[in-house]
């Protein structure tokens, strides 16, 4: 049950876009215990119908910026595809580490990453005080 | 979209690939930050076209994490009808989001977790 609502709790981060995923993982490692190469892989399977039922929203929104589409993901299959292998043959210890040392950097840049000209908002939130 | 503007958008996406597959997640939080910073999109935008560049990244890394990696898909299940649910809802609210202290919120999450992770637990 405790897993259920960590995932819907991060699976509403996840639809937004804002690293629920990762959130997901820093609860199943830190607190539900599971090592880190598992939490990695439920990780991206949690990801695949959270992003597939978030994905209709955004497109009605009209939040998708479809040109970037084809030259990211097609570089993106080429780096994570790699990056899967490697990890997926590392030792957990060292790999929960550099876990740790990323959340670290992603924390300290987004503290202090200025806030950009929101074009595309029309809801008027206050992302930026130029708007 | 010009010829540079490609470039950049497969080198954030690439970079993302990268984090996405050694980390298990996390991708989107270098690919945001690189659509709105290089490409100009707006916060929304950078957000919601992240998703829609990991999806298909988190199909093929997760595939290899099947393979390779031990995992097995009952343990996945309680955290995927949660993770369903929590996106539909996500989708919908997110219009409604104050994006700036929702990120601030989140980085002192993060800052907190990396701390513990790398250096105690």
């Amino acid at each position: 049950m405790a897993a259920f609502f960590a995932g819907l709790i991060t699976g509403i981060l996840s639809g937004f876009g804002v690293g629920g995923g990762t959130l997901l993982l820093i609860y199943m490692t830190t607190f539900a215990g599971i090592p880190q190469n598992l939490a990695q892989g439920i990780n991206l399977v949690y990801f695949l119908p959270t992003a597939a039922l978030a994905l209709p929203a955004h497109i009605k929104n009209g939040f998708i910026e479809r040109s970037v589409l084809l030259p990211a993901i097609f570089t993106g299959l080429l780096g994570t595809a790699s990056a899967a292998w490697i990890a997926t043959g590392l030792e957990v210890e060292l790999l929960h580490r550099l876990f740790g040392g990323f959340l670290i950097y992603v924390g300290i840049s987004e503290l202090f990453r200025k806030p950009s000209i929101p074009q595309d908002d029309s809801s008027g939130t206050s992302d930026s005080p130029l708007k | 979209m010009t010829k540079k503007k490609s470039i950049q958008a497969a080198v954030a996406g690439g970079a993302a690939g990268l984090i996405n597959g050694f980390f298990g997640g996390g991708g989107g939080m270098l690919l945001v930050p690189l659509l709105s910073r290089w490409l100009d999109l707006g916060d929304r935008k950078a957000f919601a076209t992240s998703v829609a560049v990991i999806l298909p990244l988190c199909a093929l890394s997760s595939a290899i994490y099947l393979l390779r990696g031990g995992l097995e898909l009952s343990s996945a299940l309680p955290y995927l009808l949660g993770g369903a649910l929590g996106g539909i809802l996500g989708g919908k609210l997110f219009k409604h989001m104050n994006m700036l202290w929702l990120r601030r919120g989140f980085a002192l999450l993060i800052l907190y977790a990396g701390v513990r992770t790398a250096f105690f637990v």
